[in-house]
């Protein structure tokens, strides 16, 4: 068991040392190692400021802490849950990396046990893909990665820039900056920590777990990332999102992160596909069937008990956010913009528009 | 539509499937199969989760059954005649794209007629090859007029196979300039900051090397010639058109681009921030000129059935066809889809939908009543329902 592995949980060759050493998880689970407080420390930063925490000082206690953090979010088995954590694994090790790599060129360390450029690649079979401009792989300072596992890491990017079409996409490449190409490893990163979660846990893994399961759904539901509001009351949006529903309905074209951002607050308070392209006064049979993909398809990419909705920071950098009232300064996501709207109205006055529909 | 019309159909697709020479696509065991037979229930019912082994040979099949429509999924299968998506075990997809006049901006529905439907559609599919080829460099290109409205391309290339909805959205999106956004696009540097400046000045440019960056870059300088050669009133009239940009505007961004033609050349479009908005309002230019109008739904859905080349369309008695890339521009839907089998005879017609027609080089204006017509043409008529079989 290396640095290199503890630093780096989620390699193969991580997962291969573990293997070697022929340790049995639910011994160290059982016998209350210190690798169980590290693996919910794990999950626990990951939910609250999306990193993964502090290593321990010993890096076998770190590397199994990973494979029991995974444990953890698949007895709990909440989809954001499993999000998050996944991007803050993903977070945590592109800082490393980043670093890593960035002092490496610079001293040229050939104590091997520091991560090269080409060994990021290799281990996300990136780098048959990804041809350096100009000069040796480690040198370069701009890349051309085929546009197939462009899409694959990029395509779920928040972003504008990261979007294809704004790329000068030639002859199958797309050329990134050094940075750029860091952050697609980061999403494969996060795509390697989240394939195969939840996984299947054997009762004598989950049962001496049970502390940990508990504190990790309290902290969950402290957070309240999976209340339900299921109440339709258009006159109570958020302005954002009551502008960006006046366009749609006016038939107006939006621009891919508008339309992300009202379909995943319709769908966060409630509102099912039917429902949304119902409420989006779309004319049938044009570009109906359209509205219902694209519905379906952010749907897909959110869940109505996750937190997808962007914030108010988000909306702001995308234009978003329009005609800001007095609530807005109390608040700093549209869905408390919206929570703290229905708190406060008179409850006789709110009517679903739902239930004015059946009318 | 009469029985004795569908009978004929059926009977003459019967004949063509019997001498047709069909080349299946690649892996077709691993594809799911479907078809709509000639049927008089009003609503048209696929026969769809059929695999190969279920149909016997694609040649045989069609021969036997002769049916009205025929089509095979982009996606590959574990098991391809399971009844739901789920078990069918999706392996990977071919990436495909359908134009289809009735989508095209240029078309105006009820004023083209069918020859000028497919001719702008023909537009729209050079437009469409040229981001396939250039830009993706797709190499396993199949062009197919589909034998109704407009053309399918099938890409089979390796680098696309596996990809899931949201990156085939990503290249709806790309071939589409949907989401294509001034700011994204332009590379912003920071140049300057040397001894003596507080802060480095930044520099925007648009990458000359390809995609919309490209593209626009191209339209850029094509502009800008354009101006600096005509004169300069001219000149400033017409880049008054554009949206916010005054006279004074105009004097400045065609001074800026006189005295900075290399830098504009070289892609820095940061010369003067009058003509950064002209830049902007070139690039929606660019856009609106070059995407090609796709049909969304088609590319990003892995499991969709296409027609199958080489078949007829029931719609039209056109064949669907392959065409070999370079003989795009020869290719002539109305003459090269005609089916053999229905060259060379004259069958009778009772025309119910009269009106103007132009089919294999010929055109044709006939009125409602009994006609002895080429067969290619009553066929062609009684699939788009506008004439029954006669007696002969
Ligand atoms: S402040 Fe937030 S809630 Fe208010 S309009 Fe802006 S984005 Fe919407």
């Amino acid at each position: 068991m290396k640095p290199l592995h503890a630093r780096y949980p989620f390699m193969r060759a991580a997962r291969e040392a573990v293997e070697a050493a022929e340790i049995d998880l639910a011994t160290v689970v059982q016998r209350g190692d210190p690798a169980v407080e590290r693996g919910l420390d794990r999950v626990e930063s990951a939910l609250e400021d999306g990193t993964v925490g502090e290593p321990h000082r010993q890096t076998r206690v770190e590397l199994l802490s990973y494979p029991v953090a995974r444990v953890l979010v698949s007895i709990v088995d909440e989809a954001v849950l499993t999000r998050s954590y996944a991007r803050a694994e993903a977070a945590s090790a592109h800082e490393r990396f980043t670093d890593e790599l960035a002092s490496t060129t610079q001293l040229q360390s050939t104590s091997g046990d520091s991560l090269t450029l080409r060994e990021l690649l290799a281990e996300f079979e990136l780098l048959e893909h990804v041809r350096p401009e100009a000069g040796p792989l480690e040198e370069a300072d701009r890349y051309w990665v085929e546009v197939g596992p462009y899409l694959d890491l990029a395509a779920g990017q928040w972003g504008e820039e990261w979007r294809l079409v704004n790329r000068p996409l030639t002859d199958g490449e797309v050329p990134l900056e050094e940075s750029e190409l860091l952050v697609l490893c980061r999403r494969a990163v996060e795509q390697r920590v989240e394939s195969g979660l939840p996984l299947t846990v054997p009762d004598a893994i989950a049962e001496p777990l049970g502390d940990e399961v508990a504190q990790l759904r309290e902290t969950l539901a402290e957070l309240d990332l999976t209340r339900d509001i299921d109440t339709v009351v258009p006159d109570l949006f958020p302005p954002c999102m009551r502008a960006l529903l006046d366009q749609i309905q006016k038939g107006e074209h939006l621009e891919h992160h508008s339309r992300f951002a009202i379909t995943s607050f319709l769908t966060s308070i409630g509102m099912s596909t039917d429902e949304i392209v119902e409420l989006y006064e779309i004319n049938p049979g044009f570009g109906e069937e359209m509205t219902r993909y694209q519905t379906d398809h952010i749907r897909g990419e959110t869940s109505p008990t996750e937190y997808s909705t962007p914030s108010c920071a988000t909306m702001q950098s995308y234009g978003d956010c329009v005609n800001m009232d007095d609530r807005c300064e109390r608040i700093s996501h549209p869905m408390a913009y919206y929570e703290d709207a229905l708190d406060e109205a008179d409850e006789d006055e709110v009517t679903d528009w739902r239930e004015s529909q059946e009318s | 539509m009469e029985e004795r019309t569908r009978a004929y159909l059926r009977g003459r697709f019967g004949d063509h499937y019997r001498r047709a020479d069909l080349t299946p696509p690649p892996d077709a065991s691993e594809r799911e199969w479907g078809y709509i037979p000639w049927t008089s229930s009003p609503g048209t019912t696929m026969v769809r989760h059929r695999s190969l082994l279920d149909l016997g040979s694609i040649e045989d099949f069609l021969a036997r059954e002769r049916p009205r429509h025929v089509y095979f999924s982009a996606g590959r299968y574990d098991d391809p005649s399971a009844s739901s998506m789920g078990q069918k075990g999706w392996r990977s997809s071919d990436l495909v794209f359908d134009l289809d006049a009735d989508h095209l901006p240029s078309v105006t529905p009820g004023e083209d007629t069918y020859a000028e439907m497919l001719a702008s559609c023909k537009d729209a599919l050079r437009k469409l090859l040229d981001f396939l080829e250039t830009d993706f460099g797709f190499e396993q290109l199949t062009v197919v007029f589909s034998g109704g409205r407009g053309y399918h391309v099938h890409v089979r290339d390796e680098g696309i196979q596996h990809l899931d909805r949201e990156s085939r959205r990503e290249i709806v999106d790309y071939v589409r300039g949907i989401g294509l956004e001034f700011d994204a696009l332009v590379e912003e540097e920071a140049v300057g900051g040397t001894a003596g400046r507080s802060s480095p000045a930044h520099k925007r440019t648009l990458t000359t090397e390809g995609g919309w960056s490209g593209r626009a870059h191209g339209h850029i300088m094509d502009t800008v010639e354009a101006l600096l050669a005509s004169d300069e009133s001219a000149a400033i009239e017409r880049l008054t058109e554009y949206d916010g940009i005054g006279d004074g505007k105009a004097a400045a961004a065609l001074r800026a681009m006189r005295e900075n033609t290399d830098q504009l050349r070289a892609g820095n479009i940061d010369i003067h921030p009058a003509f950064v908005s002209v830049a902007n309002a070139l690039v929606e230019e660019v856009v609106e000129g070059d995407n090609a109008p796709i049909d969304e739904p088609v590319t990003t859905d892995t499991n969709r059935l296409i027609r199958l080349p080489g078949s007829l369309h029931g719609g039209s008695g056109l064949a669907v066809r392959r065409i070999d890339r370079d003989e795009l521009d020869a290719f002539d839907p109305l003459v090269d889809a005609v089916p053999e089998t229905f060259v060379g005879h004259d069958i009778t017609v009772e025309v119910t939908d009269g009106g103007q027609i132009e089919l294999y080089g010929d055109s044709f204006t006939f009125a409602e009543g009994v006609h002895s017509v080429p067969e290619y043409l009553g066929v062609f008529l009684m699939a788009r329902g506008r004439a029954e079989k006669g007696q002969e």
